[in-house]
């Protein structure tokens, strides 16, 4: 890992950021050309830009654009937040998923369908409660890990231990309330659990990126104490960084965007822990060029993600997160293997 | 170095500090001189490290206080604080892949903020403390490829780049071999003398510390046992009552500073 990031100089980061970036507005391009139907390059710009025919701007701007902005919006947030923990952790192998609060708002999506469905198995109030119902649960469980691990909490390894047990317990009540539940609320919290980027229309979109923005702004502001956080504590705060606090607000901060990445897309796996990995490897060690990177990377991974199960599975809507999970569970034991031989 | 920072000096005066239940230092008070060496000795678990964790705020005292000229350091900021007193961790630790000149940035910390981004004036400090230290052509190092005695320069680099008056190191040689201890004390020596900081040392060596301090401080029981210069202090009857140790103190015939040869501890039944 050292060995690759030495041999690029910190002047390449904009340079490869200008590639991401590129790279993303392409495969959003594609993201929305591609589909049941196909729709030329041209005229999907044309559409964006307002001018395009009817049907055209009903299968763009309606079905096919939302699922590509909120795809890479959750992509984005999960990697932001996956990069701020690996940082902050000083581990690479920290990622969202580990702070129990995916897990939490699972429940929260389990709970919300088995108490609002009656007994012809169909919900009495509307499904657009559903992320709702997400965040409350990651909020439950992020503010169970912190009130449980209490004085702990400004220790890394001690916050992320709690957070692997909630993320348990949690996942544990879930899949007991599935099994027991009726096949509706099962297969619908199958695809929260999964991850899926359909079925979203502007409002929501709204919503989340209302929610991200300040969250991604605190991130920037935050990313400014990051390098001496690299140090142990008391050097850290040798150099006047108080570095209990600053770990339980940057916990506090990657919680809230992946609560606000998973609300409506549910909980897509490996993002937060390949994108800011890949990041890091590609932009070097500065921090900003580690986030905006991460967040880049991030958006391309889910929106790829989302063209492959469309072009690939159409016309089954197969969540998108079962592509990063398919992908990312090799990386993640890659990662695992590697740091094995290092550590001897 | 500005002329108002000339006027800082530290006093501990009645300092208190547990660990829980635990009491480690007992109403404690003494001065630190600026522009000295003060090294802190003592048996292990004597609270010669908890004082200087103490003097640089990373304790909170259960009674008394620690004043740097008139101020009361709990009334300071964490930068203004990080400005004003460096220290050298005990066993500092850093990324394997970080630069050598990225760490030595990071003693700039203190002096930036959201509206005061990396100046010439950071620039200058960096390659004041790089070239101070002989890390200079170390620059684009990662530190992981460094042996241990460049690394601990590198670190002593990064606390100067502080450019700090008070400058507090804790154990600083304990895992150097002989040359780089008295390397790296030699360049703590330098650096008193050349930047005229007040160093604070904690150090484990008598011999050592009887050579690098002015002021020598010797702590037991989480008291001063006794303090003055190492000629003042470097008594056998002082070194039994305090270590335990019976030895014999000769003069050091090369650096005309005293030696300390331990003999015996006081319980051992062994003859010398």
């Amino acid at each position: 890992m050292s060995g690759l990031t030495s041999n690029l100089a910190p002047a390449r980061a904009p340079m490869v950021l200008a590639i991401m970036a590129l790279a993303f507005v392409l495969l959003a391009l594609s993201g929305v050309a591609f589909g049941s139907t196909w729709i030329p390059l041209d005229q999907v710009t044309r559409v964006i830009l307002g001018a395009g025919e009817k049907t055209q701007n009903l299968i763009v701007l309606q079905l096919r654009l939302p699922r590509v902005v909120i795809a890479a919006l959750a992509g984005g947030g999960m990697a932001a937040a996956g990069f701020l923990l690996q940082k902050i952790t000083r581990n690479s192998l920290a990622s969202p998923g580990v702070l129990g609060v995916i897990d939490g708002a699972a429940l929260g999506v389990v709970i919300f369908l088995a108490l609002l469905s009656n007994e012809s198995n169909s919900l009495v109030t509307s499904i657009a409660y559903q992320p709702v119902a997400a965040t409350l649960g990651a909020l439950a469980a992020i503010s169970l890990v912190f009130i449980l691990s209490g004085r702990q909490a400004s220790s890394a390894i001690r916050l992320l231990l709690f957070g692997i047990a909630i993320a348990a317990v949690a996942k544990a009540v879930t899949i007991v309330m599935m099994l027991i539940g009726p096949i509706y609320r099962t297969s619908q919290a199958a695809r929260w659990i999964a991850g899926a980027v359909n079925e979203i229309n502007w409002s929501e979109i709204q919503v989340t990126a209302l929610a991200m923005l300040p969250l991604l702004l605190l991130a920037l502001i935050a990313a400014r104490k990051l390098p001496p956080a690299d140090l142990d504590e008391v050097s850290a705060r040798g150099v006047g960084l108080d570095l209990p606090a600053f770990r339980v607000l940057v916990f506090a901060l990657a919680a809230a965007l992946t609560s606000v990445s998973v609300a409506f897309v549910g909980g897509v796996g490996f993002i937060g822990l390949m994108a800011p990995h890949l990041a890091r490897l590609l932009v070097g060690r500065n921090v900003y060029a580690g986030l905006v990177g991460s967040f880049l990377l991030g958006a391309i991974m889910l929106v790829a993600a989302d063209l492959i199960v469309r072009v690939a599975f159409a016309p089954i809507e197969v969540p998108a997160g079962t592509v990063t999970a398919v992908i990312g569970a090799p990386y993640f034991l890659f990662l695992l293997m590697g740091r094995q031989r290092h550590d001897g | 170095m500005t002329d108002s920072a000339m006027d800082h000096r530290i006093s501990v005066d009645n300092l208190s500090l547990a660990y829980g239940a635990v009491s480690v230092l007992n109403a404690l008070s003494l001065p630190i001189l600026k522009g000295k060496i003060t090294v802190l000795a003592g048996p292990n678990g004597c609270g010669k490290s908890t004082l200087l964790r103490a003097i640089r705020r990373l304790h909170r005292p259960s009674g008394g206080q620690v004043r740097l000229g008139d101020v009361d350091i709990s009334t300071l900021n964490d930068r203004m604080l990080a400005r004003q007193i460096g220290l050298l961790a005990q066993s500092p630790s850093a990324p394997d892949d970080m630069t050598v000149e990225e760490l030595v940035r990071l003693g700039r910390y203190p002096h930036q903020s959201m509206m005061q981004p990396w100046s010439a004036d950071d620039a200058a400090a960096l390659d004041r403390a790089m070239a101070g230290t002989g890390v200079d052509h170390l620059r684009k190092r990662r530190l992981g490829s460094l042996s241990g005695g460049q690394l601990q320069r590198v670190w002593i680099a990064m606390v100067l780049a502080q450019e700090t008056d008070v400058v507090c190191l804790d154990e600083p040689v304990n895992h150097l071999d002989m040359a780089h201890q008295l390397d790296c004390l030699d360049l703590v020596r330098q650096l008193n003398a050349d930047f005229g900081r007040t160093v604070v040392l904690v150090l484990h060596d008598l011999n050592l510390a009887a050579r690098y301090a002015d002021r020598l401080v010797f702590l037991r029981d989480g008291a001063i046992a006794a303090s003055g210069t190492p000629e003042e202090l470097m008594t056998e009857a002082t070194i039994a009552r305090v270590f335990d140790v019976q030895s014999m103190v000769i003069t050091d015939p090369v650096h005309g500073r005293p030696l300390c040869i331990p003999l015996r501890t006081q319980s051992s039944t062994i003859p010398a």
